[in-house]
């Protein structure tokens, strides 16, 4: 923004006005983005006779790693509520028989995660490129109809799948996780893949069939290697939204075999005589990994937002 | 052996129809022009011998088999395009190589072919580059030397020198007239550009709302055309139309309009009736001297349009607006009253409500 | 060509899709076979699930009831509190989200050093699983040792530790809070989106016909703004309906009923009261209204994909 001075006085004060702005903005939306993701952390790193202190400690006044080793490591020791009410916690966190589930269940929902990454790509890049670049009877409706699957509200889908999937005896398999997540974001991908190819020059797309590709090979040849920011961003989007998912999750699994990691973290967070130290260690655990790949790859992510934007 | 016959071939869109009813012999080794405006056919129907169409109605045949369900990658054409489509993420080398190494060509066979292009091309020295660190005229070349490797039977161009400057576009048409001697294969080439396919052309077909007008050499479409629209089509600067009627004269029919009459050769009218005509004459078909007896062109100039190389005299004969060229020396004022004289063997006419040629057309 | 051969010719030719339409359909069926498997299937099954009286309490007699059980949701009070409640949190929650999302667009959209970073962090709120999202507002609302209780007790605003989630007249607008906090992120790139598009010879010929930033404002950027608001108005009513995790987790539809929304009864039908038939019709009720309201999403979508 450029000001058009008439006098240089007035240029001054514009500016100095423009930086308090932007500075109170910058502070304020800080604090609003930031400050409870960092109590939650500083909340875990406190012991459960410091994070009861009214008011509360902001900053840890004697930081511990020892309920994150608690995770990793199923420690008994016992915390009730009446000792917490007199803020007194005998040896530390109670931590309750789940606890030794919360890292089968961090790998249940990376495999989960993994596995519907790799089957939005599988399913969703030739279904994309079909309906960007080839003629088919049904094409102009074909992208409504995606869109539309994901009109119906989750809990709409569960009450017929659960009778589905118990039916046949699949309860608590991490497959009925696997394919409700990768039909429930394979629409997305697909609308973000979409946009792209359309972007790209059809031409292209001619001169690989002259040249001896079949679709196939034109599609791996030379569309993919094209658009692998929108395949990073459908990655992203992908992996995300299987690792966060939760609704699904608590209708299709029972037992530590197929549970997720927002299922864990829930449970805790319904018993009150669980240790808060404990609970917000295990909540830093489940916030750490999607929020490290949503910061580094933010560009993949708003790109894949704004593919269609660009193009309307 | 590269024969390409068209025998009924259609080609629609939903509603739209882009080619109708298409006849066409194309000859081995023979280089045809497909010449239209756009919207014509002329891509449509270059994408069907390429196979990125597939025709609606009728038959393709190259040589003796009907090739209509092929897909692309099963015929031996190459294509090079009006945007050029180089692939992006691939060197030129790669770019060059692509379509021999999907068929499988030896490594070694490939690497010859691709630096007996270049060097042909003279862009050996981007073989390392990418397509984005090129200029339009380079690009041309990377998509010419894709095409060429191939070694096809069938050498396809859709408008490959439109986004080209005026300068190159006009070496670039000597250099693709060389290749088609050199490689000795069918060409068929789209474009626009009518001085471009009387430069290159065979053959020239000329289309128009997914029908040929006309086939023939380019003498052919543009001393004799068949019908109005190949006749103004073909020409720059445009041939000029002046509408009337015929009637008889003493020795041979004579086109009226107001009081200019003009004498047509006895003997080549098809038919004399009192329907009305348009009588075309080329802007260079005029002569200074007036041949005693001959056909005269009488008008008032109008304007003087010097352009170079050439002059032209933009004349009023009975209302209508004729242009015509003359000697750069010559010097004729406004509303000057000037003659013309007119070889009756370079008239055309044409019917008025048909538009086909009546005398001086196809045979 | 003889008469034979082009009848023969004539007849293959309708009958076979073309190479590039089977190669098509080839490439489109997984993604239709999953689609149908587990989005299509289930809608028609759930439909036909609330036609009947199935209870798991009695799983033996299942009667066909036609619609009564839509008749006993509409006509239960309960539900439509529920309903009652749902527009209320729905409301608030996306009048907020729409007003923050709109500053936070309009700030990061000027240029000023740091904006990356804080666009990247932006992204944070987004990124969390809805669980972690809601165990982290759980205790920040705790009533004994809640930092929201901290805050206002040493700015003294308050001078005793408040209940906050228990107190059934503040819980529909502190989860809707939780929610709009993880909704904005998304709201906002969005927004920002559509700022992005306003053409700056907009904002050149306004200031030329000498209007100031407000007016600026008012005339060129809400304007041109409108068809990513409308996206962004209708996708987070979307999503601010059918949301059940933070009431599943915060309060459970408490305190009382409090928060006992449209979508948190559909559990409870289904999966406490196992009253399958009812909760399918519930369901159904609730998904043909989202259908009715995304209509209008779907259409601006997909007319910027579509050929």
């Amino acid at each position: 923004m450029i000001a058009t001075p008439v006098r240089p006085r007035r240029l001054w004060s514009q500016r100095l006005g423009r930086t308090l702005v932007l500075w109170s903005a910058s502070l304020a939306f800080l604090v609003y983005v930031l400050a409870p993701v960092a109590w939650l952390f500083s909340s875990s790193f406190q012991t459960e006779r410091e994070i009861v202190s009214k008011p509360p400690h902001w900053i840890p006044h004697q930081p511990t790693l020892q309920n994150f080793a608690a995770i990793f490591a199923a420690k008994d020791r016992s915390v009730t509520y009446e000792t917490r009410r007199a803020a007194d916690p005998a040896t530390g966190g109670y931590i309750p028989s789940t606890a030794a589930s919360l890292v089968p269940a961090i790998g249940n929902s990376l495999i989960v995660a993994c596995a519907v990454v790799v089957l939005n790509l599988l399913v969703g890049v030739p279904a994309a490129y079909a309906m960007a670049k080839i003629q088919f009877r049904g094409r102009p409706v074909s992208i409504y109809a995606i869109l539309a699957t994901r009109v119906i509200p989750d809990i709409a889908l569960v009450v017929p799948f659960f009778l589905f999937i118990r039916n046949l005896g699949l309860l608590d398999s991490l497959w009925s996780l696997i394919i409700t997540y990768l039909a429930v974001t394979v629409p997305f991908s697909v609308f973000i893949l979409v946009s792209y190819f359309e972007s790209l020059p059809d031409e292209l797309d001619k001169a690989a069939r002259v040249d001896g590709c079949s679709r196939l090979q034109t599609l791996t040849r030379v569309y993919l290697p094209l658009s692998l920011p929108s395949v990073v961003a459908v990655m992203l989007f992908a992996f995300l939204a299987s690792w966060n998912e939760f609704l699904l999750a608590l209708m299709f699994t029972q037992t530590p075999k197929s549970q997720t990691l927002p299922i864990i973290v829930a449970s805790f967070t319904s018993d009150f005589t669980i240790s808060f130290s404990f609970i917000n260690a295990a909540g830093v655990i489940a916030v750490i990994p999607p929020v490290i790949l949503a910061v580094a790859f933010e560009r993949y992510i708003v790109s894949g937002l704004t593919t269609g934007a660009v193009k309307g | 052996m590269a024969r390409i016959r068209f025998d009924g071939v259609s080609k629609r869109y939903g509603d739209v129809i882009a080619v109708r009813a298409l006849n066409l012999d194309i000859h081995d080794r023979e280089f045809v022009v497909l010449l239209g405006p756009s919207g014509c056919g002329k891509s449509t129907t270059l994408n069907m011998i390429a196979g990125l169409e597939e025709a609606s109605e009728g038959e393709l045949w190259f040589d003796d088999e009907v090739v209509n369900h092929i897909p692309p990658h099963h015929r031996d054409v190459a294509m090079v395009f009006q945007s050029y489509a180089l692939y992006p993420h691939k060197t030129v080398y790669e770019n060059i190589a692509f379509g021999l190494r999907m068929r499988r060509i030896a490594p070694a066979e490939v690497d010859r072919r691709v630096q007996d292009a270049a060097k042909k091309l003279e862009i050996a020295n981007l073989l390392r580059r990418r397509p984005s660190q090129l200029s339009g005229g380079q690009r041309q070349r990377v998509a010419l030397g894709r095409a060429m490797v191939r070694q096809p039977a069938v050498f396809l161009m859709d408008e490959p020198l439109s986004n080209l400057d005026a300068a190159l576009r006009i070496s670039m048409r000597a250099e693709i007239k060389h290749l088609h001697e050199e490689m000795r294969t069918t060409f068929v080439y789209v474009t626009h550009d009518q001085a471009e396919a009387l430069t290159l052309a065979d053959r020239i077909v000329v289309m128009r709302d997914g029908l040929i007008q006309q086939v023939g050499t380019p003498d052919e479409v543009y001393e004799h055309p068949s019908n109005m629209f190949v006749a103004s089509f073909l020409g720059s600067p445009p041939i000029n139309y002046l509408e009337g009627a015929i009637e008889d004269g003493a020795s041979a029919p004579v086109f009226r309009r107001g009081s200019l009459r003009i004498g047509l050769p006895a003997g080549k009218l098809r038919d004399v009736s009192a329907a009305p005509v348009v009588l075309g004459i080329r802007p260079e078909d005029v002569m200074r001297d007036c041949p005693a007896g001959g056909p005269v062109l009488t008008g008032v100039v109008d304007s003087v349009l010097p352009v170079g190389s050439d002059r032209f005299l933009g004349l009023k004969v009975e209302g209508c607006d004729v242009f015509v060229r003359v000697d750069k020396e010559t010097r004729h004022a406004q509303g000057e009253r000037v003659n013309f004289g007119l070889l009756p063997e370079r008239l055309h006419l044409f019917d008025k409500v048909s538009g086909g040629s009546v005398f001086g057309g196809a045979a | 060509m003889t008469a034979s051969a082009s009848l023969a010719h004539r007849l293959t030719r309708t009958q076979r899709l073309s190479y590039d339409e089977r190669r098509a359909y080839l490439f489109l069926i997984p993604l239709a076979a999953v689609l149908m498997g587990v989005a299509v299937f289930p809608v028609l099954y759930s439909f036909y699930i609330s036609l009947y009286s199935l209870k798991l309490t009695r799983p033996q007699r299942v009667p066909f009831v036609w619609f009564d059980n839509y008749i006993a949701v509409l006509s239960d009070p309960q539900f439509w509190s529920a309903v009652e409640r749902t527009v209320i949190f729905s409301v608030i929650a996306v009048a907020a989200i729409l007003i923050l999302a709109l500053f936070v667009a309009l700030f990061l959209n000027e240029e000023f050093w740091g904006r990356r970073v804080l666009s990247a962090l932006l992204l944070i709120p987004w990124a969390i699983p809805y669980v972690a999202n809601a165990l982290m507002w759980k205790w920040i609302y705790d009533s004994n040792y809640g930092a929201l209780n901290g805050v206002l007790y040493q700015l003294d605003f308050i001078n005793t530790y408040m209940v906050w989630l228990g107190d059934s007249d503040k819980t529909l607008a502190l989860i809707a809070n939780a929610f709009v906090w993880k909704e904005v992120p998304l709201a906002a790139i969005l927004l920002l989106v559509g700022l992005k598009t306003i053409p700056a010879d907009l904002y050149a010929a306004a200031k030329v016909d000498g209007a100031n930033i407000v007016k600026r404002f008012f005339h060129v950027t809400l304007p041109a703004l409108a068809p990513s608001f409308a996206l962004v108005l209708i996708y987070e009513t979307m999503m601010a309906i059918r949301h059940f995790d933070l009431f599943f987790i915060l309060t459970e539809g408490g305190p009382g009923d409090a928060s006992h929304v449209v979508a948190w009864r559909i559990y409870v039908e289904t999966f406490r009261n196992l009253s399958f038939g009812t909760g399918a019709a519930m369901s159904y009720i609730l998904a043909l209204a989202t259908l009715a309201l995304s209509y209008f999403v779907i259409r601006a979508l997909a007319q910027r994909v579509a050929t």
